[in-house]
């Protein structure tokens, strides 16, 4: 565990010091509060419109932000060769791989918490109310969700030779699920066999990320959700997570580093 | 003996013939230029003459952008509980908003509540937790149960985004005229159906809608006439098949209407029976008229 | 002054003829993804062992499989069939590297990370008392002369810098087994010298240095014993001085013959 926790401290580190994360706020920042800044027929507690902007654009820096860094991670490692002193020492593969789930899991957290108080101090100044329990909910299965995304990722860093094929596939799976994966039942519906088969085989085996997307409940001021089904979600998005690093310290494990 | 100077080849070419070919080059290109702007004015497809900067960047697709930003706002309308395109949309082909304020007529059947068929596993039924799955109208209390119709302030923005993109879209400007009404803003109603006229010179649709802004909220009955007579006339002055369609057939028959309403309380009687023959011939229920024009004569309306 | 601690209470007291390194007929395959490539055999049944306290030079022409069997010893590569051992334990188990340095032919660290963070990272990974990490870290960089620098950031060093934060890291645990691939490549003269005079201190405090190397005039300085690889097999073993006297001519001259090489080839 201590191996785990030292790699995870460095990946952290790393993100600090780079700037993806501070262009993307700033970005997310500047476009809220211009938006923001629109005069809508004299009415200035006009909210709603802000909050689903901000919240779209969280998601997608996040999103960005949770694939990029997963994805480069062994890569970086290997063409830097920094994987090779790190390996000779009494480390295992897998402690690596944890480490750098980890690290990229903290970091997103970080910016997470960063985005949804600016969020959440944005949407006070109109609404003149602080749901902490929609918001928290919010925060946590979003960040649950993003520890599924960054599982693929490391998954997909280890299936791909190049890191770009990896970001983009990793993008159009994760859109595709967020934007389709509730309505695929429903599309197979609509199909014909074999087809029907296929996406009602796929409807059942991809991790529904859509389950982790409460924007909407937050946009239009909907009672929070039962911690139950918090519980069960959370549950969910752990099982998905832990089922990609498997995957990927198996495949880690095999793969030779020369 | 001085050492003899090879001479560079290059130097014997004839005299630098890219510094001649580049002077061609530019005064061929200004007067392609000077020809094919006076073409370009003329082009049907030239953007540039609109001052709108979305109309020049997204050209036709201003329309599909901004019929979802319609729809858009109906989803804010129900508080997000809204179909896909994959469920069961006959309860919402009309959105709820247009419908409400009669600038659609609506089209919608069935139960508005039951587009969420029962969930056939127990991911959609798992699923149903993690999105609005209650029907709500802002105008009813929306989802947080806010007394008034406060918050259908929500929808505004992105009828406001909608009308940017497709000026042209008469409906937009009357449903965001309707519910900022509804909302106690008369002036903020009356500068959106200007700007709608602005767009639309002569809409009788919105020339309807502004008369009735100004009887029913700025209790101006003169300048409700004014601008009702003035709908008419532009109605008058359309080739006869645009005068005939669907929808100025509506209009018309909802000024004449008006008008006639209005004239029956200032007692002009003779304006009022001329407003209800017109009426009779343009309406789609000339029993109905036939009876009002009965009912004024014998004193009972 | 030695360079490492005396009191280190991660060393065993073993049998001083222990093995710190034994490989047992080791071979590496490396099969192509691509249909119709050839099996390439980097390693084809090498045993040798490398006992406690000696300079061991592992030489052999570009291609000869040094760097695949360094590689194996580390865990980067599983050999398809053979053994190999640290101090005892197979080199399969994490734990056999608990007790050996390595400093690779091409030094690249963290760029994000100054040496000091650097160091410390990899002293936890060794579960190196936080009491005594600081000791370790204040004595490595000095002895690397690196002291002025240990809160620069690593992107902002020169190559020669590099290689001496590559050299503090594989002395950061006090090694017993010291395992250096071409720890003087790259390196100008005086950076060679410093790198040839650690060595040589190492040595005498007793450690055991494990080192492939081109530069055989230094091979034949430091080493006590070596042995010579040519494509995948172990072409000749022993002591430098054995070898000297059994070819009658210096180690150069010995690498070729045993390779095969012909001076009239050129």
């Amino acid at each position: 565990m201590k191996n785990i926790r030292l790699l995870s401290r460095v990946v952290l580190k790393e993100s600090i010091r780079r700037k993806d994360f501070y262009v993307l706020f700033v970005v997310t920042a500047v476009i809220t509060l211009v938006m923001g800044s629109v005069n809508l027929f004299h009415d200035n507690q006009i909210v709603r419109y802000l909050k689903e902007i901000c919240l779209l654009l969280i998601w997608i820096s996040t999103v960005v932000i949770a694939i990029t860094m997963a994805a480069r991670q062994i890569p970086a490692e290997r063409e830097s060769r920094t994987i090779f002193p790190l390996l000779a020492k009494p480390i295992t593969r897998t402690e690596v791989l944890l480490g750098k789930f980890f690290g990229c899991w903290i970091a997103v957290a970080a910016a997470l918490a960063v985005f949804y108080i600016f969020f959440g101090l944005m949407a006070m100044t109109k609404e003149h109310h602080w749901p902490l329990t929609n918001y928290f909910q919010a925060i946590w299965l979003h960040w649950v969700m993003l520890g599924v995304v960054i599982a693929m990722s490391l998954l997909g860093s280890l299936l791909f030779s190049a890191v770009s094929a990896n970001v983009t596939i990793s993008f159009v799976v994760v859109a595709f699920i967020l934007m389709l994966g509730r309505h695929l039942d429903k599309v197979a519906l609509q199909v014909g066999e074999p087809a029907r088969s296929l996406l009602e085989a796929l409807f059942f085996v991809l991790p529904h990320l859509e389950f982790f997307d409460v924007r909407d409940l937050v946009i239009h001021d909907w009672p929070a959700i039962h911690w139950l089904v918090c519980v069960k979600a959370t549950a969910y998005g752990f099982a998905y997570g832990a089922f990609f690093l498997v995957a990927a310290c198996l495949c880690f494990r095999r793969r030779p580093l020369n | 003996m001085a050492a003899k100077t090879v001479e560079s080849p290059e130097r014997n070419r004839p005299a630098h013939v890219g510094e001649l070919v580049l002077p061609l080059l530019l005064v061929g290109g200004f007067c392609l230029a000077t020809d094919l702007s006076q073409w370009f004015q003329s082009w049907p497809g030239n953007r540039t003459a609109s001052a709108n900067l979305i109309a020049v960047a997204l050209g036709d697709a201003g329309h599909l952008f901004a019929n979802h930003f319609f729809v858009k706002a109906d989803a804010y309308f129900h508080s997000g509980f809204y179909p896909s395109i994959y469920d069961n949309r006959q309860s919402f082909q009309t959105p709820h908003i247009a419908e409400d304020s009669g600038a659609m007529k609506g089209q919608n059947s069935g139960d508005e509540t039951r587009f969420l068929a029962p969930p056939r596993n127990w991911i959609e039924a798992f699923g149903r937790e993690f999105y609005p799955s209650v029907h709500t109208h802002l105008s009813e209390g929306g989802a947080d149960g806010e007394e008034g119709v406060g918050t259908v302030r929500e929808i505004l923005p992105w009828l406001k985004l909608s009308a940017e993109l497709d000026p042209k879209r008469v409906q937009t400007y009357i449903v965001t005229a309707y519910w900022l009404r509804r909302m106690d803003k008369p002036d903020e109603s009356k500068q959106v159906l200007r700007e709608g006229l602005k767009e639309n010179p002569g809409n009788p649709q919105l020339l309807f809608d502004l008369g009735r802004l100004f009887l029913e909220t700025q209790h101006n009955p003169v300048g409700a006439r004014k601008v009702w007579e003035a709908g008419l006339r532009n109605l008058d002055s359309l080739p006869l098949a645009d005068k005939t369609n669907v929808q100025n057939r509506f209009s018309q028959e909802q000024i004449l209407a008006a008008l006639a309403n209005l004239e029956i309380q200032a007692g002009n009687t003779n304006r009022v029976l001329d407003l209800l023959h017109q009426l009779k011939e343009v309406t789609t229920t000339p029993v109905a008229v036939e009876k009002w024009i009965n009912d004024y004569k014998s004193g009972k309306r | 002054m030695p360079i490492m601690f005396q009191n280190d209470s991660q060393k065993q007291s073993g049998n001083d003829t222990e093995d710190v390194l034994r490989v047992e007929h080791l071979c590496v395959e490396f099969r192509s993804r691509e249909i119709r490539q050839e099996t390439k055999v980097a390693v084809k049944d090498l045993s040798f062992r490398v006992g406690r306290g000696e300079v061991f030079g592992f030489l052999g022409p570009n291609g000869a499989g040094k760097t695949t069997t360094m590689n194996v010893l580390l865990g980067f590569v599983n050999a398809t069939s053979g053994e190999a051992y640290l101090f005892g334990q197979n080199v399969r188990e994490p734990i056999a590297r608990q007790r050996i340095g390595y400093l690779p032919e091409l030094t690249y660290y963290y760029k994000f990370l100054n040496a000091e963070e650097l160091l410390r990272f990899y002293a936890g990974i060794f579960r190196i008392p936080r009491n005594e990490v600081e000791r370790r870290l204040d004595s490595v960089l000095k002895l690397v002369e690196l002291e002025h620098a240990r809160k620069r950031l690593i992107k902002t060093y020169s190559k020669g810098m590099q290689q001496r934060v590559g050299l503090a890291q594989a002395l950061i645990n006090n090694p017993d087994l010291l395992v250096l691939d071409e720890p003087t490549s790259g390196l100008d003269p005086v950076g060679r010298m410093k790198v040839r005079a650690i060595i040589q201190r190492l040595k005498n405090e007793g450690k055991t240095i494990f080192f492939s190397s081109h530069e055989l005039g230094e091979v034949e300085t430091i080493c006590d014993r070596v042995v010579i690889l040519h494509e995948g097999e172990l072409k000749e073993e022993g002591s430098v001085k054995g070898l000297v006297d059994k070819y009658q001519c210096n180690l150069e001259q010995v690498f070729l013959k045993v390779i095969g090489f012909q001076p009239e080839q050129l």
